[in-house]
Parts: C-alpha cells; structure tokens; sequence
C-alpha cells in the first residue's frame, strides 16, 4: 500500500510531462549544435550522388575511363547539352578507335579543339546530348522573308533514311514524299544534288584523266574530295598529301555556286537575294558550307557577302521542320524536282554509298577516254561495293590500260590508304575516301534509327540506292541532259576557265593544328 | 595522409567531364551559363573548365584552365569561421557543415581564390563551393573530376607523392615552367598545378601571399591575453591607487584628526 503511493507520487502527470519537455528541449538543442551527429564530417560532406560504374573505383585504381570528347562551343557542326551527358564515353569511343581523331594528336593543344565535324558521336551518343547545330530557324525566316527566293536541294543519301523519322522501315526510298514537303514548306524551287554529283564527276573524272595523261601536274593517286569530314581529317593529320586531293568542291558546294550564277541568270534573280539551303545527311556540310573560301558566288558577280550554301540542315532537322508543319511524310504524293537543276543518274544517286563516288566516276570516265559506253560489268562494280573498310578494284579501259582504284571509308581505314601513299606503296590511280563508315548514307546527321548505328540498317539504305541506280533510266553521269545543258549554256566543257572558277577550290594545311604524339 | 590533386594544364583537352562528373556526384541543378566555357563558379557550379588564349613561342595556343576550391593547406576560409562550419580534414578537403554555419559570409570575403559562393537566392541560404568529394576522398575514392578524366590531366594522390611528381615533371625536358602553383601559394594548398605557360598569363591569381593566411589574423590576435591582462592589471592598479587616495582624503576631512 505504502508502495503503491509512492508511485503515484514519483510519476504524476505534471512530472511526466516535465519530464518530456525537459528531454525534448536537451533533444533539440543537441541536435541544433550539431552534436548529435555521428559521422565526421569529412564522411558526409560533399555529394552522394550518381557516377556511371566505368568511373566508381578505389583511389587511383585504373577505372574504365572514357570521358566525353571535347567539343568547341563555336562549333558549327554540333553541339552538347552538359544536362543529357552521362558521361558513358561513347563519342570518345567512336571519335578515338573509328574516326581516329581524338587522342591522334599530341598536348599540348594548339588553338584548334580537334574536330572533322563528321557528326558520328551525334550517332553513338545513347542521349542525344550530342545533336546537330540547329539551323532550323535561319530556314523559316528566309522562308518568311518575301524578298528572298529560298531554293534547297537534297543530297541523294538522305531520300533513303528521311522515311525513318516517319515510322517507315529503314530504307525505304522517299524521294518523291521529300520533294512535296519541302514545297508545302515554302520553298521556291527544289533541286537535286544528284545534278551536282553528276557536274562533280564530269569535273573529278576529267582532272583524273588530265592526271594520268600528265597534262596537270599533280601526283596520283588522286583522292576524292566530297566528303568534307574527310578532306578536314587530311588536312589536319596527312597535309603533305593534300597535292592528291582532287581540286573539285563536293556537289553541295558546286549546286551553291551554279545556284547564285548560272541559275540566277536563267531566272534573272539577283544572286543576294537567294538563299541557297541544302539538305544532307551530314554535320560536317556545315562547316564546309562556312569555310570562307566557298563563296564563288561574290567573285562572279564582284560583290561581297554572298556565300555559296547560305544554311545546311541534316536529315534530322529537315523531319523537324516537316514535322513541325504536321505534314505526315508517309502520306504524301510523290513529286518532281524542279528543271535547270533537278536531273539526276544513277551514277549520282549512288554517291551516297560507300564505293559510290568511285563506281560513278570509273563510268563516266571510260566514256570520256574511249568516247564509248562502258560494258555491262562497270554498271555493277561490285568490288567496292558495301561495308569492307577497304576495298580494290582494277577496270580495264582501252588506250589506257588497267586503271586501279581503292576505296575507303570510315578515317580509321582512310588512315591504312594514307600511310600506304605516305610510304610509296600506293599501286591506285583513283581513291574514294568517305569520313563516315558506310557512306553519307550512315551520315553524321541521318537519323538515329539504331544507336549506335549498325550494318543491318545501312545495308537497307545502301541497298535501296543500288536498287534505285539499277532501275533509273540514264546510269551514268555524262548521259544527264541537264548538264549537257549547263557546259552548253555557261561552263563550256569540264574544266574550263569559268568550271575551275565556280567548281574548283583549294584546301587549307591545317597540319599546324596538330601536335606530335608523344610516348 | 593528407591528399590532394595535381593538374597538369598542358594535357587538358578542354571535355569538361570533370564539371559534369561533378554536377552528377554532387546532385546540381544546372543552369543556361555553366555550360559555356569562361563560366565562372557559383553556387551550384563548384569546377569551372574556363578557355585561356594565349600566345606560345608566338604561335596562339588554347589552355584550359580547371578551375575549383585550392583546398588551402591552412584554409583563410576556416580561420574566419567562428562557428566552425568550415574545417579542414585531415585527410585534405575544406568541408563545410551547413548546421554550423550562421551566414556570415566571413569565408566570402578571407578566400584569396574568391572560391566560397552565396545562395543569394534561397530563403535560407548555404555558402557553397567544392567539397573535393570529402566522403570519396575518406572511402579511399578519388574526387569525382578526377575519376572521369579522360586526359589524364588530373592526378589523385598524397600530397606528397604528387608534389615530388609535379617536381619531377617541372624539371624535366616537358617545357613545363619552373612553378608550381599551391605549392607555397598561401601557405601551400591540396591541389597544385603546373604549366607549360605563366600562370599570370592565365588568370591564375599569382600575386597572392605565400605565408598561410591565418598565420596574419594570428599575429594580431596573438596578442589579445597580454593586451587584455597588461590593461586589466593597468585599471586594477589605478582604482587601487585611487581608492587608497580617497581614503586618505575621506581620513583628513573628518572633524576629529584636525
């Protein structure tokens, strides 16, 4: 009994809740001073949040480092949003071990980030933190802007992979569909660059045959020059053997030129008042498109700030503007280039394979030596066809003889070619190089339809331009009525004064950009 | 035991991994200017990759500056903070414990690198800066930055070890010049660099002082026990003198002693 009031006494109401308010204020003053923590600080402070594994190791334990490439903020080919990088490291993986181009130069850097522009980390890259400069805007305002008569054209490799962007199966040949939506689009007038890509042949044959004959002087093999990742690679890492370099633009570049001359005198349009927009299935046409010397164009007319491609968008963002629009490519009709500019063979629709370019230039070549069509076997060279990094070929052409040609693509195997010329060992008269493996077809601005790209989907593409040269009615480059027209008209023949002037350029030793590897 | 880093400008290739790997790791949010190289530290932006264009043997050159919290060996930083929110670990990093901190903003103004930032705009503010990843660094990890480098330009280690190696590299045939910077640059600091142009030329902040920062605020207030005892004993003495004054004079007044 005695017990029993006791406790009653030692835990009343009032005490217990005295009590508590006296742990609790002991509770929170200790925990506001900071004493209540256990860990040190060292344990705590700083960040706890997510690295990719690649980079999670013990002190300097080699990790699986690969980082990110670096990529200059003025770049006018691409760009990165540091929000989408993971940093997983596959641009560095493609630009180091395929294109060859990060980490093959030494550091100290000059004042150049090492960059062809070729756009294959915008393939790789798993988040689509690395996409194409967007150009889109320019193209709406010039196409808002009455004064201006906005004209496009589309290189042939991106009239097989547009259709992906759409839901159509990888391939699948739109050449029609693309023509009607850049009309709803607004634009005055839509050429093909398969006209240039056949210019651009009669041009390279001829300056082959002038090499071969003697009649320039300038060394063999001669190299090809229309894909413009590839020119800057050699340029930066093989400027010694830029003598081989044929002196020809690409068909983007020549189609600019011939745009605000030759097409603007036909329609007696001022040449400032065109802007000349291209669609390719490239980033690096960018950059060519602003190299200072591509404005022709000014020369011919003896005025200033006139550049030959004014805007370049990639496949990509030519399905952004089409999508934009809410036009379903997939159901339009089929519709024609515009004349003057809008013939095309199946030698030009071929440029856009690996192999391509070359397989164009041996047919209209031969016919330009033996005055002669080329036999059957020329239209179906299938040696330096499809996706071996290097590939040969010997053509016999009477009063020549056997004229050998290499073909390459990728610049991990463009280097194998190079260091063989570099060393002497070069048997070729005629080497096609393309920056991008499998061609413009798996260009660096196609659209992402398997990341990273894989042989599966550009073979559909390739395959679809072989089965469109296959069926096209004129096959080979000089058999193009639209550029029998153009030498009869303006340029007279290849090569001649007015043709070197508007279709002819030269190339910039940028070997001083590159510092020797060292160790 | 102590860590640190060694940045070797000449073999950065200006990829900025580092500031990305550093948003991750430390949960950032991002914003429109970080991503733009000449950037500059705030608070939500702890390593900056910042461009330098300058001129090498007369040829222009590109130099990519990484740019963090020094992790000062006696961190100014620290000193200034009263409440200790700022420490320097044994093993390296500068850390910072936001429950300790009042907002004073002292650290702001004693950093000689001008490396601790402000969340001016949050109702309650954290001063904010590079942390060199305190629980990577304690987990025997390496901060961060360092583990994505591509470039190999960072190099994690004890500071020791990665001050004989700078030694080494300076004085060997790279071109590098003969300075390392955090090496005596306010008192020494975690991480050092080295160059192959003058650091002067590249922004860095040169013309700070090689005695540790603190060691100056020491000096003065050093000196506060002997002050503050030489005075007391000065008062002491001079109300001991006065009384006793008053005492003889309260003595002499009384009517009796005339």
């Amino acid at each position: 009994m005695d017990d029993q009031v006791k406790e009653d006494k030692q835990v009343t109401r009032r005490s217990f809740l005295k009590m508590m308010g006296g742990l609790s204020l002991a509770g929170i003053t200790i925990g506001l001073t900071g004493c209540s923590n256990t860990t040190t600080m060292a344990e705590q402070a700083g960040g706890d949040g997510w690295l990719p594994q690649q980079y999670q190791g013990r002190g300097n334990w080699p990790a699986q480092v690969r980082g990110r490439v670096p990529i200059d903020p003025d770049n006018p080919s691409i760009v990165r949003d540091d929000q989408k990088c993971i940093l997983c490291g596959q641009c560095m993986e493609v630009c180091t071990r395929v294109q060859t181009v990060a980490g093959h130069y030494g550091m100290p850097m000059a004042d150049d980030i090492i960059c062809v522009n070729c756009g294959q980390c915008t393939l790789w890259c798993p988040t689509a933190a690395i996409t194409e400069r967007d150009d889109t805007q320019k193209v709406t305002q010039a196409i808002n802007d009455p004064n201006k008569h906005v004209i496009v054209q589309t290189a042939p490799a991106t009239r097989v992979a547009l259709g992906e962007e759409f839901g159509l199966p990888p391939g699948t040949w739109v050449v029609g569909q693309q023509v009607a939506a850049l009309k709803r689009l607004g634009f005055d007038a839509v050429f093909d660059t398969n006209f240039t890509a056949d210019l651009t042949i009669m041009e390279e044959a001829t300056e082959l045959i002038k090499r071969v004959t003697g009649e320039i002087n300038a060394p063999l093999p001669q190299f090809t020059s229309c894909s413009p990742g590839w020119v800057k690679f050699c340029e930066y890492f093989y400027p010694d053997l830029l003598p081989h370099m044929s002196s020809c633009k690409s068909p983007q570049q020549m189609l600019g030129a011939v745009a605000k001359t030759y097409y603007a005198k036909v329609k007696n349009i001022k040449p400032e008042n065109i802007v000349s927009v291209s669609i390719m299935p490239c980033t690096a046409k960018k950059f060519e498109a602003q190299r200072p010397e591509m404005n022709d164009s000014a020369h011919y007319w003896h005025k200033k700030d006139i550049q030959d491609v004014d805007v370049v968008l990639t496949t990509r963002e030519l399905a952004r503007l089409i999508k934009q629009q809410k036009i379903d490519l997939s159901k339009l009709p089929e519709e024609n280039y515009d004349p003057i500019m809008g013939e095309g063979t199946g030698g030009a629709i071929i440029f856009g394979a690996t192999g391509g370019v070359m397989e164009a230039a041996v047919r209209s070549a031969y016919f330009l030596i033996t005055k002669q069509q080329p036999p059957a076997d020329l239209f179906n060279l299938t040696p330096v066809r499809y996706l071996e990094g290097v590939k040969e070929a010997a053509v016999e052409v009477p009063g020549v003889g056997t004229v050998k040609v290499a073909v390459c693509h990728g610049l991990s195997n463009a280097r194998q070619v190079l260091d063989a010329v570099r060393a002497g060992n070069a048997p070729w008269h005629f080497v096609e190089f393309m920056s991008c493996p499998g061609g413009c077809i798996n260009g660096g601005g196609q659209p992402r339809s398997s990341v990273p790209p894989s042989d599966e989907i550009r073979m559909a593409r390739i395959n679809s331009l072989y089965q469109a040269d296959a069926k096209a009615p004129l096959r080979a480059s000089h058999e193009n009525s639209e550029i029998l027209a153009i030498y009869e008209k303006f340029l007279q023949h290849p090569m001649s004064e007015l043709s070197e002037e508007l279709l002819h350029t030269s190339y910039t030793d940028r070997g001083k950009k590159i510092n020797a590897l060292t160790s | 035991m102590s860590k640190g880093v060694l940045v070797d400008l000449t073999k950065c290739i200006g990829c900025g991994s580092c500031s990305v790997a550093c948003k991750m790791w430390n949960a950032l949010p991002y914003s429109q200017t970080s991503q733009q190289q000449g950037s500059n530290l705030d608070a939500d932006t702890w390593t900056v990759i910042n461009r330098a264009e300058v001129k090498k043997d007369n040829e222009p050159a590109w130099r990519f500056i990484k740019y963090q919290c020094l992790h000062c060996d006696e961190p100014a930083c620290a000193s200034a903070c009263f409440s200790k929110a700022l420490k320097k670990t044994k093993e390296g990093p500068v850390v910072y414990d936001v429950s300790l901190c009042v907002g004073c903003r002292y650290c702001m103004l004693a950093c000689p690198f001008n490396v601790p930032k402000y969340e001016w705009d949050k109702a309650f503010p954290e001063v904010r800066k590079c942390q060199m990843c305190a629980n990577r660094v304690y987990n025997g990890d390496s901060p961060a930055c360092v583990s994505v480098c591509p470039a190999g330009a960072l190099t994690y280690g004890e500071h020791k070890t990665i001050l004989a190696m700078a030694r080494e590299k300076i004085n060997g045939d790279g071109g590098y010049v003969k300075h390392i910077f955090g090496e005596k640059e306010a008192g020494g600091t975690s991480w050092l660099y080295i160059s192959d142009i003058p650091f002067e030329n590249l922004g860095f902040r040169t013309n700070v002082t090689t005695k540790p920062l603190p060691e100056y605020t020491e000096s003065i207030l050093g000196l506060t026990p002997a002050v503050g005892l030489s005075w007391g004993a000065l008062l002491t003495g001079m109300y001991v003198y006065n009384r006793r004054r008053n005492e003889i004079a309260k003595e002499k007044e009384k009517p009796g002693n005339k």
